[in-house]
C-alpha cells in the first residue's frame, strides 16, 4: 500500500519533471530572441538596443551562459520559490498568482463541490426511479448541459441575467471601492458578484456527474445484495443510502479529483467572460500583453495543482476500494 | 449499406443532428455563393437589427453578419475535420503499433498518454498559442497534440484483445504479414470504433479553438464563430444596448447547435454500433 503511493508519486513527478523541462525549453524554442521583439515598434512602443546593451541584459538575465547552466539555474529558483519577475505588472510572478488564485480556487471549489453533491442526489434519483417521469425529463436536459461548454453558458447567463435585467453585477469579483458594515455584508458582496461564474461552472459540470452517477447507481441496483436488502423489507431510504450509494459513490470520488483540470480549463474563460478578477484573467491580460514570464507562472501552477489532485485521486481511489490494485 | 441501415437507426434527434451536420457542410463549402455580402467588407450601417436586407444584422463595422457566420461554420468545421482527421489517423497508428508489438514501444506511448492526459489542456493550449502564435495551423497542431490519446488507448485495447483471438493466431501461423493482418482482420474491427471516437473529437476541437479565439488566441485574419464572440463582448456597449441579440446570440447558437448536433450523432451512432457487436 505504502509501497504504491510511492510509486504513484514517483510516476506523478516524472510527469512533472517533463512540464518543467518543457517550459524551459518553449521561450527557448521560440523563432528570434527577446531582443528582437523589443527593439521593433510592435505596440506603438519605439526601442533599440545597442550591441552592449543587449550583451548587458543578456548577463543580467544569464542568457549568456551555456543551456545546461541556465537549466539548473531554472530548477534551483523554482526550488526557491521564485517563478520570474512580471515585466508588465512590476511585480514577483508568484504573488500575483497567489492574489489571483484564491478567486479562481473560490468558484472552481464550490461550483465542483454543488455540481458533484446535486449531481449524485439527482443521479441517484434518476436510477432509482428509472423510466420514471422525473428519470424520463432529467435524462434528456442533463444530457444537453453535459455537452455545453461553460464559456458558452457563461456568456447565454451573462445576458439573460445580467445585462438584462440586472439581478446580478456584470463583472468584477466585489464591489470596486466598497464599503461594508461587517464582514457578513462584504461576504454577501463576493458571493453575489461570484454567483454567475459559478453557477455557469456548476451546471457545465452537473451533466457530468448525474449521467456517471446515474450509470453507477444503475449498476448497482442490478446487484443481488440490494435485492436482499429489499427482501428484508428495508426502507428505502436506507437502501438507497446505506447499499446503493455507498457502493456506487467511488467513481464520483475520483471525478471529482480527476475534473479539476476541465474545470480550472473552465474557469480560465469564464472568468473572461464576466471579468472576474482570478487566474484566468490574468493569463488573458499577460497573453494581450504578451507577458511571457507570467503565462509560464500560471501555467506551471495550475498544472501543478491538477497534478497534485490526480495523485490525491489515485492514492485515495485505493484507500476507499482496497480491491484496485 | 451497412451506413445507409445505420443511418435509419438513428432516433429523431439524431436524424436532424445529422441534417443540420450535412447542411453547415454545404454551407461551409458554398460560403462564397449563398451570402450576398461579404463577410470582410462593411455592406450596411453599423450595427443595424436584423431586418430584410441583413438577415441577421451588422456588427460595429457593418459588416454582414450572416455570412459572418457561413465562414465563420466554413473555419470551424475545418478546425473540426483536421483535427479529428490527424488525430484519429495517428492515435491509430500508434494504437496498432503499441498494442500489436507490445513491450517497449507499447510501453513508451502507453507513458506519453498518460502524462497528456494528466496535463491541463487549456492552460497549455494557451501558453504554446502564446509562444507559437496564433494561426489555424498551429491551432490544429495544439488541439491534434491534445486528442490522439484517446484514439490510441481504444484502439491499443481493442487491438490486445483481437490478437487473442483463435482466428489471428491461426492466420498468423499461416506467417500472414503484419500488414495483412491489419487489412484484413484489424481495419474492420477498429474502424466502426475509430468513427465515434474521431466524431467526439470533432466537437472538443471546435470548443477548444473557440475558446482559444475568445482569449484572443485565435488566427486574427480569419474569422472564426469564437473569434466574432469575442468582437462582440470585447464592444463597449454590448450590455447597455440591443446590440447582443443579435450579434452575441448569432454565433452562441450556431456554435451550441453544432456542439450538440455532433453529440446527438456519435450518441446515437455509438448505440446503434453497440447494437451490431
Amino acid at each position: 500500500m505504502m509501497f504504491d503511493c510511492f510509486k504513484k508519486f514517483f510516476e506523478y513527478s516524472i510527469i512533472f519533471f517533463f512540464i518543467l523541462t518543457l517550459n524551459f525549453f518553449i521561450p527557448r524554442l521560440m523563432p528570434g530572441d527577446p531582443f528582437t521583439f523589443l527593439s521593433s515598434d510592435e505596440g506603438g512602443v519605439h526601442q533599440s538596443y545597442s550591441e552592449e546593451q543587449i550583451e548587458m541584459y543578456k548577463a543580467y538575465y544569464g542568457m549568456d551562459k551555456p543551456l545546461q547552466v541556465q537549466y539548473s539555474d531554472y530548477f534551483k529558483n523554482l526550488i526557491r520559490g521564485n517563478l520570474g519577475y512580471s515585466i508588465y505588472y512590476n511585480d514577483n510572478v508568484l504573488r500575483l498568482i497567489l492574489r489571483s488564485a484564491k478567486w479562481t480556487l473560490g468558484i472552481t471549489l464550490i461550483s465542483l463541490l454543488i455540481s458533484t453533491i446535486m449531481g449524485t442526489i439527482l443521479g441517484s434519483l434518476s436510477a432509482w426511479y428509472r423510466n420514471s417521469i422525473v428519470d424520463r425529463g432529467l435524462y434528456p436536459v442533463m444530457i444537453l448541459l453535459s455537452e455545453i461548454p461553460a464559456f458558452l453558458m457563461a456568456i447565454l447567463l451573462l445576458f439573460t441575467l445580467a445585462a438584462k435585467s440586472s439581478l446580478f453585477p456584470l463583472s468584477g469579483g466585489i464591489t470596486v471601492f466598497g464599503e461594508y458594515e461587517t464582514w457578513f455584508d462584504k461576504l454577501l458582496d463576493v458571493l453575489h458578484h461570484g454567483f454567475l461564474p459559478s453557477l455557469s461552472l456548476t451546471l457545465s459540470q452537473l451533466g457530468g456527474f448525474y449521467l456517471l452517477a446515474r450509470n453507477s447507481m444503475i449498476t448497482v441496483i442490478s446487484k443481488d445484495y440490494m435485492r436482499t436488502a429489499l427482501a428484508k423489507g428495508l426502507s428505502s431510504k436506507r437502501i438507497i443510502l446505506r447499499h446503493g450509494l455507498r457502493n456506487s459513490i467511488l467513481p464520483i470520488i475520483t471525478r471529482v479529483f480527476m475534473s479539476l483540470g476541465s474545470v480550472l480549463g473552465g474557469a480560465i474563460l469564464v472568468e473572461n467572460v464576466f471579468n472576474y478578477p482570478g487566474l484566468g484573467r490574468l493569463m488573458r491580460e499577460a497573453v494581450t500583453v504578451r507577458d511571457y514570464v507570467l503565462i509560464q507562472g500560471i501555467f506551471l501552477v495550475v498544472a501543478f495543482l491538477v497534478l497534485a489532485m490526480n495523485l490525491l485521486a489515485d492514492v485515495l481511489y485505493k484507500k476507499i476500494d482496497p480491491r484496485v490494485g | 449499406m451497412s451506413k445507409i441501415v445505420a443511418i435509419k437507426r438513428f432516433t429523431l434527434v439524431g436524424k436532424l443532428s445529422l441534417f443540420f451536420i450535412v447542411l453547415l457542410l454545404f454551407i461551409g463549402i458554398f460560403a462564397p455563393c449563398l451570402s450576398s455580402y461579404t463577410h470582410n467588407t462593411p455592406s450596411g450601417e453599423s450595427l443595424e437589427a436584423p431586418s430584410r436586407d441583413h438577415l441577421l444584422g451588422t456588427d460595429d463595422l457593418g459588416i454582414d453578419l450572416l455570412s459572418q457566420i457561413f465562414y465563420g461554420a466554413r473555419l470551424s468545421l475545418i478546425i473540426g475535420f483536421s483535427t479529428s482527421i490527424l488525430a484519429g489517423l495517428g492515435g491509430a497508428i500508434l494504437g496498432v503499433l503499441s498494442g500489436y508489438y507490445g513491450g517497449l514501444t507499447d510501453k513508451i506511448i502507453m507513458r506519453l498518454t498518460d502524462i497528456m492526459i494528466a496535463l491541463p489542456d487549456l492552460p497549455m493550449m494557451i501558453l504554446l498559442g502564446a509562444f507559437f502564435g496564433p494561426s489555424i495551423k498551429n491551432i490544429v497542431l495544439v488541439l491534434v497534440l491534445f486528442s490522439w490519446t484517446g484514439p490510441a488507448r481504444i484502439i491499443r485495447s481493442k487491438v490486445i484483445s483481437i490478437k487473442k483471438e483463435a482466428y489471428i493466431v491461426m492466420a498468423k501461423s499461416y506467417d500472414a504479414s503484419f500488414y495483412h493482418l491489419l487489412k484484413t482482420h484489424f481495419l474492420p474491427e477498429i474502424m466502426p470504433i475509430l468513427a465515434i471516437t474521431t466524431i467526439k473529437i470533432t466537437s472538443r476541437a471546435i470548443v477548444a479553438e473557440a475558446g482559444l479565439s475568445f482569449l484572443g488566441l485565435g488566427d486574427p485574419t480569419s474569422k472564426s464563430w469564437g473569434l466574432i464572440l469575442n468582437h462582440a463582448i470585447n464592444f463597449k456597449g454590448i450590455y447597455f444596448t440591443e446590440y447582443w441579440k443579435w450579434w452575441v446570440i448569432a454565433p452562441l447558437f450556431s456554435m451550441m447547435m453544432l456542439i450538440l448536433s455532433i453529440s446527438y450523432v456519435s450518441r446515437d451512432l455509438e448505440k446503434v454500433l453497440n447494437e451490431k457487436l
